[in-house]
Order: structure tokens, then sequence, then C-alpha cells
């Protein structure tokens, strides 16, 4: 039996636990995001949709730290990443599009050592509890992950965020190669996390997943913030209108 | 910081434990390293039972000849074998090569002879097996197979990201790999540390020099450990880690310790020993026949011997000039050798000094230089070994020349048919060879610098490291 009380991440005191503020981000000269303004509340899912190029991964790298804005600022829970990154880091969990894991380590092994990383030790029943949550049967707990599929892998990334109790998720394309009853499963996941008042961002080319998870969905096109929809409200989203838009972007 | 560092050496020892390279390697490195260390102990324990027996017994012969002539003794000879050091079992250094023994007699310099390589077959020319060669050779090559993907490897397979993002710094991350690559130093080090303890058991005087071997092993082992986690961060992939890695070991472990040898010898060139005995005879021919006492070379010693006793002829000596040439001949002659030794050895300095720069380029120099030093097996202490063989043969030649001045008399010595031999007992009475070692002090200042350069060259790759990590995190996109 799951026990997910176990598994909520901590309070946090901000308004937004991901925030952009007018961040602009270049690579050399290039400059990839202008005056990108994006924020997430707790408990909240935001797909952010855009062709390639438009500056979908660059968004992230500076929510991860892997690259400082030019101007503006970037907050994770209060947290400059760019100058704090470890501090930063620490406050969300984040799962590529492939999930890279310890290829000679098992599931389980693999949670405990990242978990370990990020300062935390946990038991292992919070563990598999994790595990359990993240939708991984018991059996493949002990098994080494190098013969795991994607979405195994996913399973096994979704568990150590659970585990880590952190008050945000980065997620960059989460969907992609996933069956599609694989990615009802994940949306699930996701659904579950907001529940426990987890911000989410979730980069993706998934529109329908997108439309079916997300609490808003943002367009970006040439590192322009350029659209923001919403699933309840005055401007919630139509998912035909939003397929013609995306697709007429693409 | 250290508690994730240890975290993530832990891991990556768990790694290492999983990887049959590695575990097969260390095995089979271990298992060299035990063969290299038994039979360089077997070697050594021969050998100096061997030099013990045969200093013995030609020391014996030396004393039973019967009554003889002294400058027959002279040339009868004696054999010096030099003593090994306990420590030549962990690294021979030169001593294969330049031998052991000393063949004295008058008139005559010789050089050590039969050296090990030249009483083995051809293999041995390509490298004694040996605890020292394990460490130098094969020990970085293993590091190189079993480390070359530490960080590589994370960055190819995405868990640098993973790592980093879950707070791991890329100093943390770079540490810990150096951790565990060091922890795994140690295991390769262990069995030498044990050799070289059983070692310096057997002479208390190696535990000195057992310590700075340790230290200097563990210096180069370290050393070749920040290099691969060097190489490893800067690579993308763990393919040209690993060939980069080899490429360095090749030239700095294969190529420049057999090329700089041969520049150095290009740029101060030795005379051949046919060179040099020929020009050495001229000079000595020059010097005059010390056995003929009124060869015309000898006059103005005459005259001033005579002049010394106050006597016109030899004949009236209280001594016999026949004995007194013999001396002053020895005198001369020696001088001369000495010189053209000095000559040799200055040149030989000289390009052990050459190729000593290179160890800025391959710092396997520094370590070889510490080695050999530390062992006694390296030049100087060979040199040291020759100096005092001749010292040793020109006190025992000129005690015999000094035995035929003073107990033949000139006319017995010059008059064929007369009795010129000396009782036997008089051969008793030269002291044994007793070859005292390089002090202390004196191998140390020649360890030291070696040690100083393997420690910058730690230095230097601990800051491109750390550079590195730095750069490491910024290189995620």
């Amino acid at each position: 039996m799951v026990n997910n009380q176990a598994l909520s991440p901590a309070a946090t005191s901000v308004e937004y636990v991901l925030d952009a503020v007018n961040a602009v981000a270049a690579y050399g000269s290039k400059t990839i995001l202008h005056q990108l303004n994006l924020h997430i509340r707790p408990g909240e899912i935001y797909a952010l949709l855009g062709a390639n190029g438009a500056g979908k991964t660059t968004t992230l790298s500076l929510f991860l730290g892997f690259l400082a804005p030019q101007s503006g600022s970037i907050r994770v829970n209060g947290i400059d990443p760019g100058t704090h990154p470890a501090e930063a880091r620490k406050q969300f969990a984040y799962i590529p599009e492939n999930v890279a894991l310890y290829e000679h380590l098992t599931a389980r092994e693999n949670v405990e050592y990242l978990l370990d990383l990020a300062g935390q030790r946990e038991t292992a029943d919070t563990i598999a509890n994790s595990l359990a949550a993240a939708g991984l049967a018991p059996a493949a707990f002990d098994r080494r992950v190098s013969g795991f599929s994607k979405g195994m892998r996913q399973k096994v990334a979704i568990g150590l965020a659970l585990a880590r109790k952190v008050p945000a998720l980065l997620l960059d394309e989460p969907t992609s190669g996933l069956d599609p009853q694989a990615t009802t499963e994940f949306n699930r996941l996701l659904s579950l996390l907001r529940q426990q008042n987890v911000a989410i961002l979730m980069v993706t080319h998934d529109l329908l997943s997108a439309a079916d998870v997300a609490d808003r969905i943002g367009f970006l096109e040439a590192g322009r913030l350029v659209e923001e929809v919403a699933a309840e409200g005055q401007d919630r989203f139509d998912v035909r209108l939003l397929h013609r838009r995306y697709a007429g972007q693409a | 910081m250290m508690k994730i560092v240890l975290r993530i050496a832990r891991e990556e020892c768990r790694s290492l434990l999983r990887n049959h390279v590695a575990v097969l390697g260390t095995l089979l490195l271990t298992v060299l390293m035990l063969i290299a260390s038994l039979n360089a102990w077997e070697h050594q324990r021969n050998s100096a039972a061997e030099i013990a027996r045969y200093q013995t017994q030609s020391n014996h012969e030396f004393e039973s000849q019967p009554d003889r002539h002294p400058h027959r003794m002279a040339h009868y000879g004696h054999f010096l074998f030099r003593p090994l050091n306990a420590l030549a079992a962990f690294d021979p250094g030169i001593s294969a090569y330049t031998g052991n023994t000393l063949f004295l007699e008058a008139h005559r310099q010789n050089s050590a002879n039969f050296g090990d390589v030249r009483q083995s077959s051809l293999l041995l020319r390509f490298g004694q097996l040996t605890p020292a060669f394990v460490l130098q050779v094969l020990a970085p090559l293993l590091l190189v197979f079993v480390g070359f993907s530490g960080i590589a490897r994370e960055r190819e397979s995405g868990t640098l990201r993973l790592l980093l993002t879950q707070g791991v710094s890329s100093q943390q991350l770079v540490l810990g790999k150096l951790a565990a690559l060091s922890a795994f130093t140690g295991l390769i080090l262990l069995p030498a540390v044990l050799m070289l303890g059983v070692l310096a058991l057997t002479r208390e005087s190696a535990w000195g020099m057992s310590l700075v071997l340790i230290a200097g092993y563990a210096v180069w082992l370290l050393l070749w450990s920040l290099m691969v986690v060097f190489i490893s961060s800067l690579c993308q992939r763990s393919r040209d880690a690993l060939l980069g890695l080899l490429a360095i070991w090749v030239v700095a472990i294969i190529l420049l310790p057999r090329w700089v040898p041969d520049l150095a010898n290009a740029a101060i060139s030795l005379p051949t020993r046919f060179e040099n005995e020929i020009t050495i005879q001229k000079e000595y021919l020059a010097l005059g026949d010390s056995h003929n006492p009124n060869d015309p070379k000898f006059a103005e010693f005459r005259d001033q011997v005579l002049k010394q006793y106050g006597v016109s002829r030899i004949e009236d000596l209280p001594v016999n000039f026949k004995g007194l040439v013999g001396m002053e001949g020895e005198r001369k002659a020696s001088a001369l050798f000495n010189r053209y030794a000095k000559k040799a050895f200055d040149l030989q300095t000289a390009q052990n000094g050459f190729v000593d720069d290179f160890a800025w380029l391959s710092p396997l120099f520094a370590l070889k230089r510490l080695s050999m030093s530390a062992a006694g097996t390296d030049l100087q202490n060979f040199r040291s070994f020759l100096e005092q063989g001749e010292q040793y043969r020109y006190n025992l030649v000129q005690g015999l020349n000094k035995l035929q001045t003073e107990k033949l008399s000139y006319v017995d010595d010059t008059t064929k048919g007369k009795e010129n031999r000396i009782d036997r007992s008089n051969w008793q009475t030269f002291p044994e060879f007793s070859f005292k070692p390089s002090s202390s002090w004196s191998t140390l200042k020649t360890a030291l610098p070696a040690l100083g350069t393997l420690v910058l060259w730690v230095m230097l790759l601990g800051a491109l490291t750390l550079l590195q990590s730095l750069r490491l995190a910024r290189a995620i996109k």
C-alpha cells in the first residue's frame, strides 16, 4: 500500500515556485529568449509548447541553472539557480526526455544513491513506496535498470522525484516515445504530484497530453511567449483550436 | 561537501567492483606484482649469497697464495663483488646492465663485468619483470583502463546532468571520482608496500629509503589518477578519453624513455670503450715502464729519490728502488685512470641531467631517478662502488709495491736466480673490501628533487582538473 502522505513535498512560502521575470537568455551573440515571463504556482502544471528552436530547452536550462540569464531574473522557490545552483537544485526534480540512470545499479539502488547525493537519507520502505507510487512493479525494484524500457526508466525517475519531496518538477518531453497507455499513466502521476502541491513545468511537443493534464499551456515562438491559455476559467482552451494553432506554428 | 564526495567515491568503487576489466586487471596486476616480488626477492637472495660466497672465496684464494714476489701478487689480482642493496630487489636500476664484479690488478683500472642482462636471455633486454617495472609501466595502464570513462561516461550517458540536478557540484563529482581512483591505486600499491616492508626488515637501514620509495610511487599513482580524471573530464566521449590517455601513456612511458636517452647520447656523446682504451693506453705508455727501474721516464724520479736519501747510486738506497718505481708508476697510472674515469662519469652525469630535464615532459624520468636512487641502484651508487673499488685496488697494489720496496733488496729483485719471494703471511695483512653505500643524506639529495618534480606534476594536474571541473557544469546546456 502506497503511503502518499509520506511522499508529500515540504510546504513552500513563495507565491511562484518557478518564476521567470523578463528573462533574456543567449548563447554568445545569439539571443534565444526575449523577456520571458513565466510564473508557476505550487500545485500547478504548466506545459510549454513550441516548435524546435523556439527556446523550450533554453527555458529549462535557465531553471536548471545550466545557463544564467543575461538580464531579468530566474527563481526556483525563491533561489536564483544562476548564482546558487546547488541550493536551487535541491528545490526541484528533473526528468529529461531520455532518463539516464546508472545501468549497473538496480532501480532501488539508483533512487537510494541519488537521494544520498541530494542530501536525503530515506528508509527502504520510503524508497519502495515512492517507486510503487510511480507505478513501477515491485518485481522490478531490485532489477538492474540496464534492461528497463523507457517507460520503466521514467517511473524510476518519478519515484525519485516523489522521494525527493521537492516543491518543483521540471520535465523535458516526458511523454515522447511512450505508448498511449503509458502516457495516460504518466499523466496520472503528474496529477498525483499536483495534489501534493508540486509546481510542474513540462516542456513538450505532445499537445494532447499537455491538454489532458496541464492547468496552463504557454506557446513559445522564436524565444517569445506569445500566448498562454488555461484549462479553467474565461480563457480556457479548446484542444481543436490549440491543435490548429500549434500545427500552424510548427 | 565531503559526505557527497565519499558517497560518489563509494559508488564508483562499487561500479569498479562490478566492472570485469577492473577486477581482472587488478587481479592480473597483483599476480604480476607478486611474481615480480617473489622473483626479485629470490634473485636478490641468491645473488647476495653468491656474492658473499664468491667474495669469501676470492679473499681466501688471495690470502692463501704461496710465497711470491709481491708484484706478481699485484698481477695475480683480486676480485671484488658489489653487495646488493636490500632494495635492489624492488628496483634493480642500472645494476642489471653495469655488472657487479670488479677485477683488480696492477696498472689497470677495469670496469665492472657480468651484469645480469649479459648473462640472461635476450628477452630480458625488453625490461625485467620487477616490482618497479610493474608500478612504473603497467599500473598506469591499468588506471587508464579502469578510470578513463569515469567522468566521460557520466557525460555521455546523461547521468552527469542527473547528478548535477541533485545538487551535486562538478567539483564534488571530480573529487569523488578521484577519491575512488586513489583508493584503487592504494590497492595496487599495497603489494609493493608489503614487499618493501619485508625488504626493509632484512636491513634496518633500508626503512628510510623504503618510505621514500612508497612516497614516490604513491605520488606517481596519484599523478596518473589525476591525469585519468582530468582527461576523462575533458572528453565528450569515453572512447576519446581512452584514446587520449593511451596516447599519453605510450608517449610518456614507452617512447620518451627510449628516445630521450638516445637524444642525450647524441647531444653529449661518450667515447666508445675502444676509443677510451686506445687513448688511455697511449698516455699510459707515455708514462714509462714501471717494471723497469732504468726507464728514462723515471730518471727524474730516481734523481729525487737519490737526493732524498743522500746517496748517489740506487744500489745504495736502504729500500728497493724497483718497488719505489712501481709505486710511482702506479701513482701516475692511477691519476691517469681516475682522470678519464671522472671525465666519463661527468659526461654520464651530464647525460643524466639532460634526461632529467625531460621530466617536465614525462614524469617517469623523475620517478626513475627517485626509485633507482632510493633503491641504491643508480649511477651515483655504481660510481661509488667503482671509486671505492679503485681506492681498494690502489691501496692493495701500493701495499704490495711497498712490500716489494721494504722486504726485497734491489739487488735480489733485479738479479736472475736470486730469491725474490716473500712470505705468504703478508697477503693476510690486507684488509678485506667493505663497500659503503651512499649515505642517506646523499641519496635524499638526489631523490628529493625528483619527488619535488612529481609533486609539482600532481599540483599542476590538480589545478587543471579543478579548472576543468568548473567548466564541466558550464559545458552542459
